[in-house]
């Protein structure tokens, strides 16, 4: 390596690092924020508050009741007046049950009983899981297990056997916060000095173009490993992630990773003229990106017609290589698949922002 | 002393809204970018799973186990597929070819013939993605009891039915809940983008010091900067609102005057928290870094957006306050599917509230501190 380019490469990560705001930002928030989603968010939904209406001299559904509130899945709140609609409708219950008048002991032993469930679907997937949580309940209502039938379900979940969420989320929020950085970073450097007619000055140092392109990506490449390692260190240490694989194959994927969406930083900050456009370059990625990083919704059932934005995304490959080499081990053909089209990312944005880089000079 | 002349604060919301005029840029982010991103992902975002991809290893070969098949593929939620090598169907799921492995043993077809006898047939599903595995695992008692009733023949009967009423999305539709969401978490990103890097931008430039040595006080100042973008803002709400009412028939059962109000407030918050921003940084690419990691994520993942609130820790009941958009989720949800009112939303408003005359006196406060030597 020669050494204008070398200095080159050294001023960009002082130039980056000399701000001690710049610093917490890039290295102590990302960690700060793997934490606090770490501990927040939870895939499973807990706590939905219900109110169960039904005789106080009912035997049966005082039972019953008791069973709804043993779980973590639903938290007690009082019947008030006999009105089970307006608690719902005023929102200080999510759900309402309501036993028959006749009693459940009576119905239960005609065989036939049937219970109302009101919910609040203004938020459709909660609805539909304290829906199943209730018939869930319902199904043990008779005392005594079950006789099995002819015909069973034997499930068993694998790789994660007790649905931990963290070990699901990990994963999804690294990505998130390191395409969130690393773009950033990049998108806005190179817009920066041409804002501050500094840029032209790079351009009159004895710089091959590729040089100038090399050296405005190296020092962003380094910043996201190193933010890479500090994001998994707060991920695996904190929360009972596990890591499978070897851990060659987790730094090789994060590297692509990192390279690919700097080059992406690059290429948004190759086009743009001023810090404005690519900050609505970065975001018109980084949003739709994270987005469909797969711990919000499901990407697969996207419509057809756009599903392709979605095999535009490199969070779907960087999260599909993380949680395959952290769960699974990461097998060699997931592994070189994903790295691959990562790769081919990376090859055709820096072609991009070649060309482009070269027709802004001449 | 305080003097507050709005005269001086109404020039400089003149002089920036030539200058919003001028910049095709800061229009375009208002307006086009929140209608066409929820248009976009209004259309994407579906929460009911259809075709996951299962993988069935059949060493039966009977007809029993062929009506498995069938039940399972019938339902719509799953494709079965058939391996090459049946051998290797662990493979299949470290390979990410599929969400599950259905295997029936030799003996299936026979055992189910047999009274007093329980068939058993595993299925392995792929803990790795716990939002598919949680659907799938929804899913299964549905087909447990058709794969129960078909193949032998036998009813079985729930001891206790259960009839659901869905109040205020009778039909679940989920876009009537993703759309406000996705409204929420975009108008307070871009709120908070809009002055962050306008006002930075000033500083950068040096027009900012020139603003400064006029006798123009910091209030004026704040006062004059935000209030051209609050009506940027409602500009972008109401492309919106067109989007989620005529684009996804959203049904909007609340008042339109608490909306406008209520779209006020939470705008005006995006927009102090973003002027506090720049105040601080005074640098463009510090002001985006610190408006992007304070505003995207903590909306997309703590507002409530698709995370209940509820489901989190408790710490997380509290913390999840100091975020506008978890209050503005509230309203907008409230307003538009179960036409609350100012009785039912006065709690979220209230925080609203106290968030704009924090942020706001901060952001002054700061101004001030800068003015002084």
């Amino acid at each position: 390596m020669n050494r204008t380019l070398n200095a080159f490469i050294k001023k960009e990560l002082a130039q980056t690092l000399r701000d001690p705001r710049m610093r917490v930002i890039l290295f102590v928030l990302p960690m700060v924020q793997m934490t606090l989603f770490g501990f927040a968010i939870s895939t499973e939904i807990k706590r939905l508050k219900l109110a169960v209406f039904h005789d106080p001299g009912d035997r049966a559904a005082r039972q019953l009741t008791e069973r709804f509130y043993s779980a973590d899945w639903f938290l007690r709140v009082e019947p008030e007046g006999d009105d089970p609609l307006r608690l719902v409708r005023s929102g200080r219950a999510d759900a309402a049950l309501v036993i028959p008048a006749e009693g459940l002991t009576r119905s239960l032993a005609r065989r036939e009983a049937t219970v109302q469930l009101i919910l609040d679907a203004s938020n459709a997937t909660k609805a539909r899981v304290a829906e199943s949580y209730v018939s869930k309940i319902l199904a043990t209502a008779r005392r005594g297990p079950e006789p099995p039938g002819p015909f069973q379900l034997d499930v068993r979940v694998l790789y994660n056997p007790t649905m931990e969420s963290s070990v699901f989320l990990v994963p999804g929020v690294m990505s998130m916060i390191l395409c969130l950085v690393t773009i950033i970073l990049t998108s806005m450097s190179m817009s920066k000095e041409k804002e501050r007619g500094t840029f032209e000055m790079i351009i009159s140092a004895p710089l091959e173009n590729w040089e100038i392109l090399l050296g405005k990506t190296v020092p962003f490449v380094l910043i996201g490993m190193l933010d890479t390692v500090l994001i998994l260190l707060a991920g695996t240490l904190l929360f009972d992630v596990p890591v499978r694989g070897e851990l060659w194959k987790l730094l090789l994927a994060a590297f692509v990773f990192v390279v690919t969406t700097v080059t992406i930083g690059i290429l948004i900050s190759t086009i743009s003229k001023n810090q404005q456009q690519s900050m609505l370059g970065s975001f018109l990625f980084v949003f739709p990106a994270t987005l469909m990083s797969g711990i919000m919704f499901p990407v697969e059932n996207m419509p057809k017609t756009i599903i392709v934005v979605a095999y535009l995304n490199p969070l779907k490959y960087f999260v599909t290589l993380l949680r395959n080499i952290l769960l699974k081990g990461g097998d060699p053909w997931v592994l070189w698949s994903n790295i691959g089209v990562l790769l081919l990312m990376a090859v055709a944005t820096t072609a991009l922002s070649f060309r482009r880089f070269h027709q802004t000079l001449n | 002393m305080i003097s507050f002349k709005f005269s001086r604060a109404r020039s400089i919301a003149l002089k920036e809204i030539r200058h919003i005029l001028r910049d095709p840029f800061t229009v375009a982010l208002a307006l086009g970018l929140p209608f066409i991103l929820v248009i976009f992902f209004g259309y994407a975002i579906d929460f009911d799973m259809k075709d996951i991809r299962l993988t069935c290893v059949d060493f039966d070969q009977s007809r029993a186990s062929r009506q498995l098949t069938e039940i399972f593929s019938e339902s719509g939620y799953f494709k079965i597929g058939f391996p090459e090598r049946p051998d290797l169907f662990l493979q299949e799921l470290d390979q990410e070819k599929t969400a599950g492995v259905l295997i029936v043993k030799p003996d299936f077809g026979k055992t189910l013939s047999s009274p007093g006898q329980t068939a058993k047939v595993q299925l392995l599903l792929d803990g790795a993605d716990n939002s598919k595995t949680s659907a799938i695992l929804s899913y299964l008692p549905g087909i447990q009891r058709a794969a129960a009733a078909r193949l032998t023949g036998l009813k079985r009967q729930e001891p206790v039915k259960l009839r659901t009423r869905f109040l205020f999305n009778p039909e679940l539709n989920s876009r009537w809940f993703v759309v406000p969401g996705l409204a929420t978490v975009l108008i307070g990103l871009i709120s908070i983008l809009l002055t962050a890097l306008t006002v930075a931008r000033e500083w950068e430039n040096g027009s900012m010091e020139l603003l400064l040595s006029t006798p123009v006080r910091p209030l004026e100042i704040i006062v004059g900067k935000i209030l051209p973008y609050v009506a940027l803002g409602l500009g972008g709400v109401l492309f919106v609102y067109l989007a989620a009412r005529i684009g996804f028939r959203v049904p909007f059962h609340g008042s339109h005057a608490l909306f406008i109000a209520a779209c006020l407030m939470f705008i005006m918050a995006g927009l102090s928290q973003g002027l506090l921003i720049s105040v601080v940084t005074r640098q463009q690419q510090l002001a985006m870094q610190l408006s992007m990691i304070s505003g995207l994520l903590p909306s997309l993942l703590l507002s409530g957006f698709i995370f209940p609130i509820e489901s989190m820790p408790v710490f997380f009941h509290y913390f999840t306050a100091i975020l506008p958009p978890r209050w503005f989720m509230v309203i907008a949800r409230g307003i538009f599917l179960k036409g609350a009112g100012i009785g039912e939303l006065i709690g979220p408003l209230a925080a609203l509230l106290v968030m704009d005359i924090v942020l706001m006196t901060a952001a002054t406060k700061r101004f001030k501190k800068d003015l002084e030597p």
